[in-house]
């Protein structure tokens, strides 16, 4: 169904779609922050693995995979904030 | 038999969509089965609903109309470009609801071939194959990663990626990579592992319950019960699939009407924009 045109120029921020948006975000931010650690430390893996530096990049990965994990829980609650 | 769930199950659960048959050098297995009969099922509403569809809508259009409107609407509700990926957020959620509730129908898992002792479902639920919601997850990623090209234009998309102060890059750059990556990952492993886990459950039920053949009642009433927390499961993951889509195009073009970008040229204005009064 055609939405109905209300002349407003910017999109209804308060409309009822915004709780579960939210919603989905709170779903999504528990699984990235371990994703986030595990791709840090896969990558660390399978660079030591190939250039044969064990446990370098494995520490590095790792290191980086938890500051995205924390980045993105910044990142998140600021694009909510924003939103 | 390691992957199978509850000893003599009913359902066969295997964490690999299996082969059916093959053209040529393509396998097709039974979770493409699964996502063609989805697709073809979409298509088919569409097809009868398109010259049918009345201003008073009928009982059943209005049914087939409720999901799609509130999809709509709730994207409607999140930038003033909604129309430009609109199709893409309903289309990802009926696929996925549709999918997953095909899963749920008699027949779905235990109507197969028989391949020695095993038995191979003709069809699978789409979604409880890995590659499906990969698929899924790899398009809706390739999409806000080219929204958020589009508002911010390539070096603008780099520049973030990058990150401020500039000497700050070598850190920054693989911590905003790796954030990226995660969307993929998560979107795609929440839905499979979801899926997935709701057949797996199914099957240890029925096998659970059949086992106790003294209460054979409950081999009809457990699974109704575990059928009907599937078909709610199934609803919620498609919505949670759609509407993160919808979040991260919507974040990626917010950035920039918030004044981050760095290119305004491409804005286009919606309809509403043509005929508003100024906002003051």
């Amino acid at each position: 169904m055609e939405p109905e045109d209300r002349g407003d120029p910017a999109p209804r921020k308060t409309q009822a779609g915004a709780p579960p948006a939210n919603w989905g975000l709170a779903f999504d931010l528990a699984f990235r922050l371990g994703i986030a650690v595990i791709l840090g430390l896969g990558g660390g893996l399978l660079l030591d693995g190939w250039l044969r530096t064990s446990p370098i990049f494995t520490l590095i990965g790792m290191v980086l995979g938890i500051a995205a994990a924390m980045y993105t829980i910044w990142d998140v609650a600021r694009g909510s904030m924003r939103r | 038999m390691p992957e199978e769930e509850a000893g003599e199950s009913l359902i066969h659960v295997v964490i690999k969509a299996e082969v059916l048959f093959n053209i040529g050098p393509f396998e097709v297995t039974n979770s493409m089965v699964g996502a063609v009969l989805a697709a073809f099922v979409l298509l088919a509403a569409a097809t009868y609903f398109e010259g049918r569809a009345k201003t008073v809508p009928s009982r059943m259009q209005s049914l087939i109309e409720l999901p799609i409107e509130y999809m709509a609407r709730l994207t409607e509700g999140s930038t003033s470009r909604w129309r430009g990926y609109v199709a893409l957020v309903v289309g990802l959620f009926l696929m996925i609801l549709v999918s997953n509730w095909l899963g749920l129908l008699p027949g779905v898992g235990t109507i197969g071939i028989v391949h020695g002792e095993e038995l191979i479902p003709l069809v699978r639920p789409a979604a409880a194959d890995l590659n499906f919601s990969l698929a899924l997850a790899i398009v809706t990623f390739v999409v806000f990663v080219w929204w958020a090209i589009r508002v911010n234009g390539p070096i603008g998309y780099l520049k973030e990626l990058v990150g401020e102060p500039r000497y700050m890059a070598p850190l920054m750059f693989p911590i905003h990579l790796i954030s990226e990556v995660s969307r993929l990952v998560s979107l795609s492993m929440r839905l499979f592992g979801n899926v997935f886990a709701g057949e797996v459950l199914l099957a240890t039920m029925l096998g659970l319950t059949t086992a106790a053949v003294f209460v054979l009642p409950l081999a009809f009433f457990v699974p109704a019960i575990f059928l009907v927390l599937e078909l709610l499961f199934g609803a919620v993951q498609a919505l949670v699939f759609a509407l993160l889509a919808m979040t991260y195009i919507t974040m990626a073009i917010a950035e920039h009407e918030g004044g981050h970008g760095s290119d305004d040229t491409e804005h286009e204005p919606t309809p509403q924009e043509h005929h508003a009064p100024s906002p003051a």
